[in-house]
């Protein structure tokens, strides 16, 4: 029994009536088409990934040189200024997309598939599985996710292979939740029920039904999670714990704290890194969200509305054709 | 509900066991991660002994339930003092700004909520929709950053700190010109710890009542006559807080958390600060009652939560 | 025989509702009925032919994305002459509704007492003890413990939260009562009671308060049972519309024959009517009769000309092609 039983119970009702929508093909997609706002958060993120894919050929300047005076402000030659080393703003910018999306998309996927393998498990089979992995996931919910992530920071070096790690192994604990749920809603379903009984095995069971049916949900989770993990490296980074030999936004806006770029009036240290995050984490939200809402039917319906029904009069003859 | 306390009990208990676990596994030996200067081998050794860290962990388990027990929380390695009498202060620094903006926060989310779903579509919705999702996509650290950098100076805000260093130096301060400068320091941590709250919170009220508004007994009140207003005050806001209480409630328990980059911005002295500190000195005692005390807020605003929750909705009877 | 004037009179209504990626949905095409005092009328039809939207339009109850044209007339006044506002204050007093699902018309977190008395208070008909006592005498009305009135809605089985979305739809002692399925999902034993109830409650009853009844429904052996009139309704349209026993032993509509003689579908899970074929798309225009695709009797005209309403007798007409030779235009 979680102490959080009564949301859940609710949560899994609402996710019972949008599993039938998100069992057509193209769920998805649909979901994302037809919402503005993700689809401008997809624009977004694909146009910093491919900044990020294509960061050494788009640097100006290498951003790790010196290349001008210290905190120079922006103009023709740094259009962004330079920071407290006198490296030019828009290279490290460019450079630091690099890691702030590799360690967002690494650790989300860490996250999802320790979730998403916990949260099947638990779902699928049920009975003492469920209890025992239930049971472990409400204990590492009780525990403060950012003061662990920061001692565990400080302890295991800073690299970056196990910054990932850690973040990943933090965050999994909302996904297993929410996954869960939709497998069990799924597991009911008559077809899965059929199948088993025509002896299909565990695993052909879990792949071909399942997964589909929650792959919505997963994908939403995914991008909501690399949100989740590009901030976390921003924590992880400002307090001085990331990985002294990368290049990230989190380490920009600690160097622009550390290098005092408020006393030195320099905005342009400032506040270009937490802009392209907060950028970033915006169109991963309305992405993730957009799917979320989708299989969300009750969200869909508006009983009360501040603009009303029109009342028209007929042209023509009445029940023309 | 007997059943939901006791549970909560036993969680603690776990917590308490984990966070020895956690603490003395990890730390292998907290004294070996010691700098200073005299600490050659013997003193370590000497150190060792005297903290009972050569006994079998089982010992040492038994002895640290048994300290527990009177409130003994050890002694912070690096200074030598009890860790109990380390945290007050940092403690009574931290909550006043935490409850400001927190206060801030709920009230202003669940203002911008509630309009922007009952005017669902309108340009009150779409702005409050944004707003909250941008403050809630803004690293803390940077707003705060931000803050200091465009605000702290236009408003004549301090920047750091918890008081202002002549103040009472050289001429008695009233103890009301005391709790003004307090203040001043504070709303600048607590405005950047609100707003990011606020653009959380404001998501989830907003959610919760549209929710709300889509259920039949919503379509049944417009069919009985009642206004829109009416129906969204009577039926939808009182619904609605079911979610909207126990998530923020939960939320509660992980905020200290979220206080630590504000505090170090800032350099305000609470909890926040406390714990960078520690962890920068490896204080491994005073790292484990930190953590301690932050798991058992979470447990414990969880326990809150389900209360309400038990209170608040018939439906629920055990 | 004197000629009452109708209690409600629904004139050439019609609903349509935006689409998302453009263009509209013509839900609604044209209905027109009278209804006098104490009647109770069925509108039958398979889903999504249109008969909740037109008893939700006929209250006012449709989205911001729907318009509608037509009259609603009511006590001399159409109703749906301004829209919200011409509407709303007729709402409950003069006619009223239990919805779809009244397991959930209900707000958990109140008591049903309360919720009764919503509408009372309201609308200004009582309120305090009085409306308390209204509250119980309703409930007795339909057959529930007057003394459950603080009772909340998860505490009343499916069967005693429909009773109480009737009684509190009779709240403010309306002239017409709409009922949308109010029987499915309800077990046949409970069906059988709730269907007793609204017949004793618009006869007997009935000549006290001169409810007049409207029973939405897909169900053909309940409006057999509790209704005199009924009204069979295809891709938006009233394709028959005559007094129970017209339409049972004389159906002049295939569709109506059809349905009458189709065979309940024992292992489908409550749709009764089961015709081979799908209704007609309604978000474009239909050429000829929308039923042609899967009628059995397709006659020449059927392709080409949209059927006209026609009157077979007094108070039954059809809109088919077969009667064009026997039958005069209907009064519109």
């Amino acid at each position: 029994m979680s102490l959080i039983e009564p949301l859940q119970a609710a949560d899994e009702d609402a996710l019972a009536e949008g599993i039938a929508r998100s069992s057509r093909p193209g769920f998805v997609r649909t979901a994302i088409a037809g919402n503005r706002a993700a689809l401008v958060g997809l624009a977004i993120l694909a146009f910093f990934v491919f900044v990020a894919v294509f960061a050494p050929f788009l640097e100006p300047y290498d951003p790790t040189a010196k290349t001008g005076p210290v905190y120079d402000p922006p103009s023709s030659a740094h259009w962004l200024g330079t920071d407290d080393g006198g490296g030019d703003m828009l290279s490290l910018l460019i450079a630091g997309s690099r890691v702030s999306l590799a360690v967002g998309f690494i650790a989300a996927l860490v996250a999802i598939l320790i979730g998403g393998t916990v949260g099947i498990l638990s779902g699928y089979f049920g009975g003492k599985t469920d209890t025992v992995l239930m049971r472990f996931t409400d204990y590492m919910l009780v525990i403060p996710d950012i003061p662990l992530m920061i001692i565990a920071a400080a302890l295991f070096g800073r690299n970056l292979k196990n910054i990932i790690v850690i973040i990943g192994i933090i965050y999994w604990t909302s996904t297993a939740r929410l996954i869960r749920a939709q497998v069990k809603s799924v597991r009911e379903r008559v077809y899965v029920k059929r199948a088993q009984a025509l002896g299909a095995g565990n695993r052909r069971l879990v792949f071909k039904h399942v997964l589909p049916q929650v792959a919505p949900l997963l994908i939403a989770n995914t991008v909501l999670m690399i949100a989740l993990a590009i901030f976390a490296e921003t924590f992880i980074s400002f307090l001085g714990l990331g990985d002294p030999s990368t290049i990230s936004w989190g380490r920009l806006i600690e160097n622009a704290f550390t290098g005092e770029a408020t006393i030195n009036n320099a905005w342009w240290a400032i506040v270009p890194p937490g802009v392209c995050v907060t950028i970033v984490i915006l169109a991963c939200t309305m992405i993730g969200q957009s799917v979320e809402d989708a299989l969300n039917p009750r969200l869909a319906v508006g009983h009360l509305s501040v603009r009303r029904f029109r009342v028209r009069t007929l042209d023509g003859k009445a029940g023309a054709e | 509900m007997v059943k939901r306390i006791a549970y909560a009990i036993l969680t603690v208990f776990i917590a308490i066991t984990l966070n020895f676990v956690l603490f003395r596994a990890l730390s292998g030996d907290a004294v070996s991660a010691l700098r200073c200067k005299q600490c050659s081998k013997a003193f370590k050794e000497a150190q060792r002994r005297d903290l009972g860290l050569d006994e079998s962990k089982w010992v040492q388990y038994k002895l640290y339930l048994a300290d527990l027990a009177h409130f003994d929380l050890g002694n912070s390695v690096p200074s030598e003092k009890p860790v109990r009498g380390e945290l007050i202060v940092p403690i009574k620094n931290s909550l006043p700004m935490i409850a400001l903006g927190t206060l801030f926060a709920i009230v202003f989310g669940t203002l911008v909520g509630v309009v922007a779903a009952w005017r669902r579509g309108t340009f009150a919705d779409k702005g409050g929709l944004y707003t909250a999702l941008g403050f809630y996509s803004m690293p803390t650290q940077w707003l705060g950053l931000m803050l200091i950098f465009f605000v702290a100076g236009a408003v004549g805000l301090p920047t750091s700190g918890i008081k202002t260093p002549t103040l009472g130096l050289f001429t008695d301060a009233s103890t009301w010109e005391v709790a003004v400068d307090r203040f001043k320091h504070m709303i600048l941590p607590a405005l950047t710890l609100g707003l990011v709250l606020y653009g959380d919170y404001a998501l989830i009220v907003r959610s919760a009542m549209l929710e709300t508004l889509g259920e039949d007994y919503v379509l049944t009140a417009r069919a009985k006559g009642l206004k829109n207003w009416t129906i969204v005050r009577r039926h939808g806001l009182r619904n609605a807080m079911l979610p909207i209480i126990t998530l923020v409630a939960l939320s509660l328990g992980f905020i200290i958390g979220g206080s630590i980059t504000v505090e170090y911005v800032f350099s305000y002295p609470g909890l926040g600060l406390l714990t960078v500190e520690a962890i920068d000195k490896r204080d491994f005692p005073l790292l484990q009652a930190i953590f301690m005390l932050l798991t058992l807020s979470v447990i414990f605003f969880n326990l809150i939560a389900d209360l309400l929750y038990f209170k608040f909705d018939p439906r629920v009877t055990t | 025989m004197s000629v009452r004037e109708p209690v409600i009179r629904v004139e050439d209504l019609h609903v349509w509702f935006e689409l998302p990626g453009g263009g509209e949905l013509h839900a609604v095409q044209g209905i027109s009925f009278d209804l006098h005092e104490g009647e109770r009328m069925g509108l039958v039809g398979e889903s999504g032919c249109g008969k909740t939207t037109t008893i939700l339009g006929m209250m006012g109850l449709l989205p911001a994305t729907a318009s509608v044209s037509g009259k609603v007339i009511l006590d001399g006044e159409d109703i749906l002459a301004r829209g919200e506002d011409s509407i709303s204050p007729h709402r409950w007093n003069d006619i009223s509704m239990v919805f779809q699902g009244a397991m959930n018309a209900f707000n958990p977190v109140k008591t049903i007492g309360e919720q009764i008395a919503e509408p009372m208070e309201l609308h200004g008909l009582a309120s305090g003890k009085a409306a308390q006592g209204r509250v119980r005498e309703l409930l007795e009305l339909v057959g529930i413990a007057g003394d459950r009135a603080n009772r909340y809605p998860h505490e009343f089985s499916g069967g005693m939260r429909q009773r109480a979305a009737i009684a509190m739809a009779l709240a403010c002692s309306p002239k017409v009562l709409l009922a949308d399925e109010p029987t499915t999902a309800l077990d046949v034993m409970v069906q059988a009671q709730i269907l007793e109830l609204l017949v004793k409650l618009s006869t007997t009853l009935g000549k006290e308060l001169g409810l007049t009844v409207i029973l939405v429904t897909h169900d053909l052996p309940v409006v057999a049972q509790v209704c005199d009139r009924a009204a069979v309704m295809y891709a938006g349209e009233i394709v028959e519309m005559g007094g129970m026993s017209a339409i049972y032993h004389d159906p002049r509509h295939p569709y109506t024959r059809m349905l009458f003689a189709a065979t309940p579908d024992l292992f489908g899970d409550d749709e009764v009517i089961s015709i081979p074929g799908a209704p007609p798309r309604l978000d474009r225009e239909l050429v000829g009769c929308p039923f042609r695709p899967r009628c059995d009797s397709v006659v020449e005209p059927c392709a080409t000309v949209h059927p006209r309403r026609l009157q077979l007798a007094p108070g039954h007409e059809a809109l088919c092609h077969l009667n064009d030779s026997t039958a005069t235009e209907a009064a519109s």
